[in-house]
């Protein structure tokens, strides 16, 4: 009777001999089973409808070089694929993505954001003529117009990625609350005067507020985009305004008012003792030059926006779907009555920002089969990640690699066991 | 947050302090009225200074002719411009008087042509309501053009009043020490409240 070493030993010699014998016979038999189609971008269009007639048994595998193919040449592969073909691809197309959304603004306007590898120059166009062009820093580009039209694409490299132009925001009512004061009046008149609709309330005497525009109007997002406190008549407003901030609505904290104790769970800090600088008849007014609030102390998810030596000037954070920002200035406008000349329109365009980084804005989603607006991340999420056609393989043949891995394991174990033979 | 503070104007050619009462008069009605954090006196500022442009309301008055310097002219078109409002009143009521014939030149030249402000302006319901410009004993008494003046003249920028006219010599009629008030069955004064809201809030 054999002993089990024997057995053991015939046991891997044969195994390494049937391996071996497969994986012979696997290249000199023809696999007719599986067929290759190759194509690259030059031709893929072409071929597509020929590609969608062939068996199921076929490999389908692209060659992009340098550009991924269209939307629609995408989505054609990525249903060859989901119809149980094999379709795979290589190539080195660029990380391009483009993204657009409109800017919140009485004027209107489109932001397109970009994000491509550091170095890259993109050319923007939209479906009229080019907009701008620029070369990606670290964190992608953004690139803010006036106007686009139709289609924006976004080219480098002989890739060209592409969002459709969303529609402009309906900009919605700013409300400003406060006592009656300078400050409140500059920052009702500089927002007017900058297009938005501006609902304001002023506190003059107990009960006796005085009101512009549509006077205090509920706080909804359905009719106001943002609210902005000059004090601590903010109380007034109560649980309200933080389910206005949670719903998506934007408020702006100026000067004091972020010491109310209604916006005490709202706040991006809380704020210090104001600073009073030193300011000579002569001296030219700018913002902050006459003092404000510092935020003393940031919540750990606030975000520093200005940091002065003073202290933090301002700093925002989310709360909900909303934002709040935190401004310490109370005299913005000593700025636009007595600083240089330009302060006011300076002022004007200064707190049309602060507005526009708040208010709320409702989504505009547009989506186009026929752009991409990441067509690198589309073509690896339809057809998987990059690999060469000896990767991709017909299959059924596996990886012969596995296969000689194999064959050596189970002839240095029968080896093995004929060295170790008889020792103790 | 900054207290109003109410301001003069001092110009060059004329009597600019011909009302040395009205100021603490104004302030203490405001005061009296309103929860408005109002300094508790008012300061001179001059016309040809650039710190003219840290008072956002002037309030300027006399008899004599006005004429206005350069730099004068330069910061009150400046003041307009960012915003400000300028109170004037003459002081002689009479508009066949050299203050206002000269003010009236000096404002046109300046920051543009007066207009007569309608009596429903919000300006006459800011605070109190007036049906429009309250009279004053002077125009009932029959002093200066012996007129009652039924309108107030303004310049308006952005639908806001910019300079506001008077020829109804309010300055007279507040001329006097805010203690007195007491003896008035009605408190004359009430209208500067009216001018001092509509500036904080419009």
């Amino acid at each position: 009777m054999r002993s089990r070493r024997s057995l053991f030993e015939s046991t891997c010699r044969i195994g390494a001999f049937a391996v071996l014998g497969w994986l012979l016979g696997a290249s000199v038999i023809p696999s007719h089973a599986v067929r290759v189609e190759r194509a690259t971008n030059d031709d893929l269009a072409a071929r597509l409808s020929a590609w969608t007639r062939e068996t199921r048994s076929t490999l389908f595998h692209v060659d992009v070089g340098v550009a991924a193919p269209d939307a629609r040449e995408s989505a054609w592969l990525a249903a060859l694929r989901r119809s149980g073909r094999r379709v795979s691809w290589s190539g080195a197309p660029l990380a391009l993505a483009v993204a657009a959304e409109p800017l919140v603004n009485p004027e209107g306007g489109v932001r397109i954001d970009l994000a491509a590898p550091r170095g890259t120059a993109i050319a923007l166009r939209d479906s009229v003529s080019a907009i701008d062009s620029l070369r990606v820093a670290d964190l992608g580009g953004t690139v803010a117009t006036p106007l686009a039209v139709g289609v924006v694409r976004a080219i480098a490299a002989g890739e060209t990625a592409s969002v459709v132009v969303p529609a402009p925001t309906v900009v919605k009512a700013v409300v400003v609350v406060g006592a009656a004061s300078w400050e409140g009046k500059f920052v009702a008149s500089a927002l007017e005067e900058d297009g938005w609709p501006v609902d304001a309330r002023f506190t003059v005497a107990p009960r006796i507020d005085v009101t512009s525009g549509g006077g205090a109007p509920a706080l909804d997002t359905g009719r106001v985009a943002a609210v902005i406190a000059i004090d601590s008549t903010i109380d007034a407003y109560g649980p309200a305004l933080e389910r206005f901030v949670r719903m998506g609505g934007g408020l702006v904290l100026a000067g004091p008012a972020g010491m109310s104790r209604t916006v005490a769970s709202l706040a991006p800090g809380m704020l210090g003792e104001r600073t009073h600088p030193t300011v000579l008849p002569t001296d030219t007014i700018r913002l902050g030059s006459t003092g404000f609030y510092p935020v003393a102390r940031l919540r750990d998810d606030g975000v520093v926006l200005e940091r002065r030596p003073a202290g933090i000037a301002a700093a925002a954070r989310r709360v909900g779907a909303g934002r709040v920002l935190e401004i310490g200035f109370d005299d913005s406008w000593r700025w636009r009555m007595a600083g240089a000349p330009g302060s006011e329109a300076a002022h004007r365009a200064w707190w049309s920002r602060v507005v526009a980084a708040v208010a709320y804005a409702p989504a505009s989603i547009v989506r186009s089969s026929a752009a991409s607006s990441a067509p690198l991340a589309d073509l690896a999420r339809a057809l998987g990640p990059a690999r060469t056609l000896a990767e991709a393989g017909p299959a059924g043949t596996g990886d012969p690699r596995i296969a000689i891995t194999i064959i050596m394991i189970l002839l240095l174990a029968e080896w093995a066991s004929r060295r170790l033979r008889g020792r103790r | 947050m900054s207290e109003f503070v109410f301001a003069t104007a001092q110009y060059e050619s004329g009597d600019w302090d011909s009302a040395p009462l009205v100021p603490a008069n104004i302030i203490d009605t405001i005061a009296r009225y309103t929860e408005i954090a109002v300094a508790p006196t008012g300061v001179v500022v001059r016309l040809d200074e650039e710190r003219m442009l840290r008072y956002p309301l002037l309030y300027m008055t006399g008899h004599l002719p006005v004429r206005w310097s350069d730099a004068e002219r330069r910061n009150v078109r400046r003041f307009v411009d960012r915003g400000g409002m300028l109170f004037i009143d003459d002081h002689n009521h009479d508009i066949d008087g050299t203050f206002h014939k000269t003010a009236t030149e000096e404002i046109t030249r300046t920051v543009g042509p007066l207009a007569e402000l309608p009596n429903d302006h919000p300006l006459y319901s800011a605070f109190f309501k007036f049906d429009g410009p309250p009279t004053t004993s002077h125009e009932l008494n029959g002093w200066g053009d012996n007129l009652v003046h039924k309108h107030l003249l303004a310049v308006q920028r952005n639908g806001r009043i910019a300079v506001l006219y008077s020829n109804k010599d309010y300055s007279s009629e507040w001329n006097y020490h805010p203690d007195n008030k007491r003896f008035q069955s009605v408190d004359n004064t009430r209208f500067a409240v009216n001018i001092v809201v509509y500036a904080l809030t419009a």
